[in-house]
């Protein structure tokens, strides 16, 4: 089956989705599609056939989105604490993505006209090489895709990717581009495997689970959660449409949250330069005290410094993870 | 016909309004109404044992009532403490710490603070209470104090052995109002959320900085670790979110990767049925951890 659906939505849903339309809509939705065992157990069905079902509902429930405007998609594809399921079910697993990221490959032609860019987040070292060279291989071609955007959490969890972003200011600091001081909640954001994206505006989780599991932790802090009890190869074009009316409502509430929040992080980045400034002048201005203007001058030039250092250090970081990709890529066309 | 969708999405967000109104409208009902039954019938219960010559509310009324009332309330507390201990017995599963997320404007402290008791009285150990503003933070010693009053209108001053540990991070950090064993009361705000991880991310490049640490060293259980209190306070296991919003509002981002999150439209008026239904919601509910 397909990534790529065509054809249009029929007229009742077409009328349903300009209504909803008129309201604020979602930039960007995160799906945790959970239930492809159960409806495989309800329906008779072997366990893999549920996750083709599952993937089938994923490629439909893409068409719904582009249809809705709704430019980007992040699924939880694959978690770090699946590899703990039966060895056949996970061998499956890895099978079915190998399977459909080559699918993936062969519609190079459609993703383009569409201008879909994948991405794929998690730690792929932890996937077979041939999986992770596919994934490779998909990543890099539809890299300058820039209409829609497909966000596939594989071998992923949210506390792996809050560490690994730790993990990655601490080689900044070993490389000597930041200083400790430099680490704030903006740049751990930059950090994080999503950092090309927005935060998503609506997460939705299928199959009347009540959690996160791990997923999009840092990211959905702000974001409005839907639990909807549908099993996802059953997720309906009604059920999305739902779960947008719910962001909806919530969408003002949600929006001053936000601002505050911002406006807190912004307070706090100026108290901790202001600090840094401090501690400078106490350690070279021999103690003698230093009038209002310098001090805002040199709280400026710090403050410039910084956002350049972190800069600095925020590129090294894409090239290396860019890198990381057409390693991998080049590797699969070598061999 | 973009203004006639922008009509019909206006129109369509007042029938979601309206509905909701008339459910929650419908519960209050409800409730009020099975309450009264419930009287009625106690009444309709006592009245041939009245007759009988065992008045026993009429004795109370008529002699010596002040001795008699307090004994009255006496029994009435114990009865009801029993109760609650015996109900967060019944259930199957009971979280070890429970979060009460307040995503309303103007909070209510006597409802939260009677939220509070009765998480402590069915047997759970910790409890977290947070809202967005920090307001409870804030004021902090106005929540405690609400707590305790209704811990002794609740519990009686038996009562007295559910004691507060009173936790409230930020500027007081060590400074804890009262000081016993268990239960423990903490009061979360937003600074304990992501502004808590990135403290312990500075601390560990600081580490890194000194040359004490490689940052290939650094690992999810090293920033767990780092994360968690002193004391071992577990993950919450349950959210209870009290409001319209359906967002988690920036609680606590790192320790809420299993947390089963249950909401309720308000905590204003909310009743101990309200927040042991709840409780039996959780108690049924499993997880597979991945597998």
């Amino acid at each position: 089956m397909s990534w790529i659906r065509e054809g249009e939505l029929n007229l009742l849903e077409k009328i349903s989705a300009n209504i909803l339309k008129a309201g604020p809509m979602p930039k960007h939705v995160a799906f945790i599609m959970d239930g492809n065992r159960r409806f495989a157990r309800k329906k008779n069905m072997e366990r893999q056939e549920g996750h083709m079902q599952g993937f089938n509902k994923l490629a439909e429930t893409l068409r719904w989105c582009k249809h809705l405007n709704i430019p980007e998609v992040t699924v939880y594809a694959f978690s770090i604490e699946n590899f703990k399921r039966t060895k056949d079910e996970v061998d499956g697993l890895m099978e079915l993505a190998k399977q459909k990221f080559e699918r993936l490959l062969e519609e190079r032609d459609n993703l383009e006209k569409y201008g879909v860019c994948i991405r794929v987040l998690g730690d792929l070292n932890m996937l077979p090489h041939d999986l992770q060279q596919i994934i490779a291989k998909a990543v890099v071609t539809t890299r300058a895709h820039n209409k829609c955007f497909l966000n596939v959490c594989f071998a992923y969890t949210s506390r792996y990717e809050i560490t690994n972003a730790v993990r990655e200011m601490a080689w900044g600091v070993e490389q000597g581009r930041i200083n400790a001081s430099d680490v704030s909640e903006a740049l751990l954001s930059e950090c994080l495997y999503s950092n090309n994206s927005p935060n998503p505006d609506l997460l939705i989780r299928t199959s009347g689970e009540v959690r996160l599991s791990d997923f999009l932790l840092w990211q959905t802090s702000h974001s409005c959660l839907v639990f909807q009890s549908v099993l996802w190869p059953e997720y309906s074009f009604w059920n999305l449409c739902e779960a947008i009316l719910q962001y909806q409502l919530s969408h003002k509430s949600i929006q001053k949250a936000r601002d505050l929040h911002r406006e807190h992080q912004t307070q706090l980045q100026l108290e901790s330069d202001r600090a840094c400034v401090e501690e400078h002048m106490q350690h070279h201005g021999n103690g003698k005290p230093v009038d209002t203007q310098r001090r805002q001058e040199a709280q400026l030039h710090y403050t410039a410094c910084r956002e350049e250092r972190v800069q600095d250090f925020i590129d090294a970081l894409k090239h290396k993870r860019d890198s990381f990709f057409t390693d991998l890529c080049s590797s699969a066309i070598s061999a | 016909m973009a203004l006639l969708y922008g009509l019909l999405w206006r129109l369509l967000l007042v029938l979601v309004h309206v509905n909701r109104a008339l459910i929650s409208w419908l519960r209050v009902w409800v409730k009020s109404w099975k309450g009264r039954l419930w009287e009625r019938a106690m009444a309709a219960l006592l009245l041939p044992l009245a007759l009988a010559g065992f008045p026993d509310h009429q004795r109370k009324l008529n002699h010596n009532p002040d001795a008699n009332a307090n004994s009255a309330t006496r029994n009435r507390i114990a009865s009801r403490r029993s109760r609650w201990l015996s109900d967060g017995r019944s259930l199957e599963k009971l979280p070890v710490h429970i979060g009460l997320l307040v995503a309303e404007e103007e909070p209510s402290y006597t409802d939260i603070a009677n939220l509070v008791v009765w998480c402590m009285a069915v047997g759970i150990s910790y409890v977290s209470v947070y809202d967005n503003h920090g307001i409870f933070r804030k004021n902090n010693i106005r929540l405690l104090e609400e707590i305790v009053k209704q811990q002794q209108d609740l519990l009686g001053v038996e009562g007295s052995k559910y004691n507060v540990e009173f936790l409230s991070n930020g500027s007081d950090k060590h400074q804890h109002h009262v000081v016993s064993c268990r239960p423990i009361v903490k009061v979360l705000s937003p600074e304990d959320g992501k502004q808590s991880i990135v403290q312990a991310a500075q601390q560990l490049c600081r580490s890194v900085e000194n040359k004490e640490r490689s940052s290939k060293d650094i690992s999810v259980s090293m920033l767990d670790a780092l994360l968690r209190e002193s004391k071992y306070i577990p993950d919450p296991e349950l959210v209870v979110k009290f409001g319209p919003v359906n967002s988690t509002l920036g609680f606590l981002p790192w320790h809420i990767r299993l947390t089963e999150f249950i909401s309720l439209p308000s905590h204003r008026d909310i009743s101990y049925e309200d927040l042991f239904g709840i409780l039996q919601r959780y108690g049924v509910c499993q997880q597979r951890l991945g597998q």
